[in-house]
């Protein structure tokens, strides 16, 4: 009753009475985020700068007993960070930092990072991670901007929040001293 | 020709609903006068949107941010999924003055900030009522805790309050439904506290206008924890699900989104307010609407803006304001001095759930002995949490090894973050900028304001104590912190009509009505004579029912 009164009040009274229910409330309020967030890729990587993205995002959150970077669409978040959130010295600098992956690979190996087998890429991200973190905090280096980008990518994705942590949203109540289960207790 | 009600309300948010609600429950057909959009929970509330479903992940667009909300956005609430309750600074301007910094948050829609707002409430006491007769600072608020008990009581009882009774006299308890549940890390700093400080310390779950049993049709919390996105089951307050739909009810509302008030319109021959006047938001049109009574609930600094561009002739500094004091003594809660560490053990234990609340640490400082660094006090808000694979950046390593750690969460983190009051000072003030005007063609403020030596040391020992008190509980890795945050960005503005007991040096009598013009009242921050350091929505929320009821009582004898 409440909650016709108000969409009255408030100048929705075009919304069936039917809209009501939580469920309907969900699919309405939703529509236009939903809309945004699935607006088509923006194809600012190539094919390789993708699949180089893709690649070390897997090598930092791979696939296990669960869901991966891949799995997760990192990679596609990632790219739309680059290509419409970052400003413009950001992005240069991520995009550098893409094209010297490669400049490395060849230089240990002869080969761009994908051709490169698992272990001599694992080699490459270790080689950058360990400069990474002697680096200043500004400028990010790539591997730390990658890394935060990869674990902020795959922990707010689906198969992150619900596969991996085993979050529910809307639980019902709320425990501040629950024991922890060994798979999924996290917050 | 104006259109005539008994009442006319300017603003829909926290003081606005519950002036609605009052005024019509008690007979009178009242206009609220709303400067924003109309919203509906269907089309604009965006809790149930996950974070993988928005484009930026809660980030928001970068560039429209910075181009649209420069300044709505240093609020923590305004996100990807909220933003869209925070005004475009574009469209609402203003200027602050050389040697000023103020960070002025605003939400023009039905409902205004109380869509978003932190929802923490506490009552004030005695200590705070009676502080500025006490060390000078301010002139005397003209009531005192008895005259505004029942009407928290009242107010309480209506928008449903969890919390826990503690007993403490300088922070009253209230109606409360049952607190939410305290993390064990968070009980175990409060017995630490109790054990070192006895009763003088106490840290208590926050008390919140979020439900923790049904209330009429508003279902308990479910705790997902994003209220500021909105919230289908209603379990947070807000004039959305409440106070409007109860004016409503009484068939007396009218309720005009769209609505910028101009001014106040002052009947010379009477000596009382006629009505107001408004542009509309879409067609710019000027309209004129009358009313036997005025209440001004636009938030602290519209509902001064309104008064100061109401000058005519006999009024030339702004209307009501015989005393010359409107517009000054601005105050804001500082915010942002404390402490944080890890809290040990309780490695099998987690929380389950998203709880949008935390812990209360209720002031000690100047309650029971007077400290010599400073006057008034502060309190803590915080809370206890595992940490989350946020930490996962600062750990070395990557690869299969990590993504396991990260499983599992982190140790329990404490944080103890300071609030604390703002004295009274006569150079924190605003003014009409000469030049400046909002979208509508309404002169924008231009605001002079700055926390002073006596807030600068609060911050200083509240950062002090807290490490002090996190040491003694327990508590590992302490560490203090003391942040540099602008006034206005507590988003506690208060003052600038203050209450008083004496017309030369307050705007309002000790009912919220103006000493100059009786039938107008303003309830809303702009009403407040000290700033005490408990969030102020609860005091605006029970002085509006407290000042509505003296307004129809008046009416009613025909003395209004």
């Amino acid at each position: 009753m409440q909650r016709r009164e108000v969409l009255h009040l408030l100048g929705a009274a075009a919304v069936p009475a039917l809209a009501l229910a939580p469920g309907r409330l969900h699919a309405l309020g939703a529509a236009v985020a939903r809309r945004v967030a699935h607006a088509p890729p923006t194809g600012f990587f190539s094919e390789t700068e993708f699949r180089t993205v893709d690649q070390v995002a897997e090598l930092i959150l791979p696939r296990t007993d669960t869901p991966g970077a891949r799995d997760a669409g990192v990679a596609r978040f990632i790219e739309v960070i680059v290509a419409e959130w970052d400003t413009d010295a950001e992005r240069a600098a991520f995009m550098r930092g893409l094209a010297d992956v490669d400049a490395r690979s060849r230089s240990v190996a002869g080969r761009t990072f994908l051709e490169l087998d698992a272990g001599q890429q694992h080699r490459v991200l270790s080689a950058l991670e360990a400069e990474a973190r002697t680096a200043p905090a500004a400028p990010a280096p790539f591997f730390r901007r990658m890394k935060h980008l990869t674990l902020f990518g795959y922990y707010s994705s689906e198969a992150g929040i619900r596969e991996e942590l085993g979050e529910v949203f809307m639980p019902g109540r709320f425990e501040g001293d629950a024991p922890l289960r060994t798979r999924h207790g996290g917050r | 020709m104006a259109v005539r009600y008994d009442a006319i309300v300017v603003g829909s948010g926290i003081s606005g609903g519950w002036a609605a609600k009052e005024l019509t429950e008690k007979g009178l057909r009242t206009l609220v006068l709303e400067a924003g959009r109309p919203i509906s929970p269907a089309a604009d509330y965006t809790m149930h949107v996950q974070p993988w479903e928005v484009r930026f992940r809660g980030m928001g667009d970068r560039a429209a941010l910075e181009r649209e909300q420069p300044m709505q956005r240093t609020c923590y609430a305004c996100d990807e999924w909220s933003h869209q309750f925070f005004v475009n600074d574009r469209e609402h301007p203003y200027s602050t003055a050389e040697g000023s910094r103020f960070s002025w948050i605003r939400g023009r829609q039905v409902g205004g900030r109380s869509i978003v707002w932190g929802r923490q409430v506490y009552r004030w006491s005695d200590l705070d009522f009676e502080a500025n007769a006490r060390d000078g600072h301010g002139v005397d608020w003209p009531i005192r805790y008895a005259d505004i008990a029942p009407w928290y009581d009242y107010v309480e009882r209506h928008i449903g309050v969890s919390g826990d009774a503690e007993g403490l006299a300088q922070l009253p308890d209230g109606q409360f439904q049952p607190g939410m549940p305290m993390t064990i890390a968070e009980r175990h700093v409060r017995e630490g506290l109790l054990r070192r400080y006895g009763g003088e310390r106490v840290l208590t779950i926050g008390r919140c206008a979020v439900l923790t049993r049904q209330l009429g049709e508003r279902a308990p919390c479910a705790y997902c924890g994003v209220c500021e996105r909105g919230c289908s089951t209603f379990s947070y307050f807000n004039s959305v699900h409440v106070t409007l739909p109860a004016a409503a009810r009484t068939g007396r509302l009218t309720l005009r989104p769209y609505s910028v008030v101009h001014s106040v319109i002052h009947d010379r021959r009477t000596g009382r307010a006629k009505g107001v006047r408004v542009i509309d938001a879409r067609t710019r049109e000027v309209l004129e609407f009358e009313a036997r009574v005025v209440f001004l609930c636009a938030s602290t600094l519209e509902s001064t803006r309104i008064l100061l561009n109401s000058r005519s002739e006999q009024w030339p500094a702004g209307l009501a304001n015989s005393s010359g004091v409107l517009g000054k003594y601005l105050m804001d809660h500082w915010m942002g001095a404390g402490a944080s560490g890890v809290v040990r053990g309780f490695e099998d234990r987690t929380t389950t759930g998203a709880r949008p609340n935390g812990i209360y640490l209720a002031r000690f400082r100047n309650v029971a002995s007077a400290s010599k660094e400073f006057l008034r006090g502060y309190a803590y808000q915080g809370g206890g949490y595992r940490a989350g694979w946020g930490r996962g950046n600062a750990m070395p390593g990557f690869g299969a090894g990590l993504k396991e750690a990260l499983r599992t969460p982190g140790p329990w983190q404490m944080q103890l973050y300071g609030f604390g009051e703002c004295l009274p000072y006569e150079s924190n003030r605003v003014e009409l900028d000469p030049e400046l005007r909002d979208a509508w063609g309404v002169p924008a403020l231009r605001i002079h304001c700055a926390f002073g030596a006596n807030e600068r040391a609060a911050m200083q020992d509240a950062a002090t104590e807290a490490a002090e008190m996190l040491a003694a509980a327990g508590v590992q890795n302490v560490r203090p912190f003391l942040e540099d945050n602008p006034p206005g960005l507590t988003i506690h503005e208060m003052g600038t009509a203050r209450m008083g007991r004496d017309p030369r040096t307050s705007v309002l009598n000790g009912w919220n009505q103006s000493w100059d013009v009786p039938n107008l009242f303003i309830t809303d921050g702009a009403c407040m004579t000290s700033s005490a350091n408990q969030n102020p929505s609860i005091t605006y929320m029970a002085l509006t029912a407290r000042a509505v009821d003296h307004a129809v009582h008046l009416m009613k004898r025909r003395e209004l």
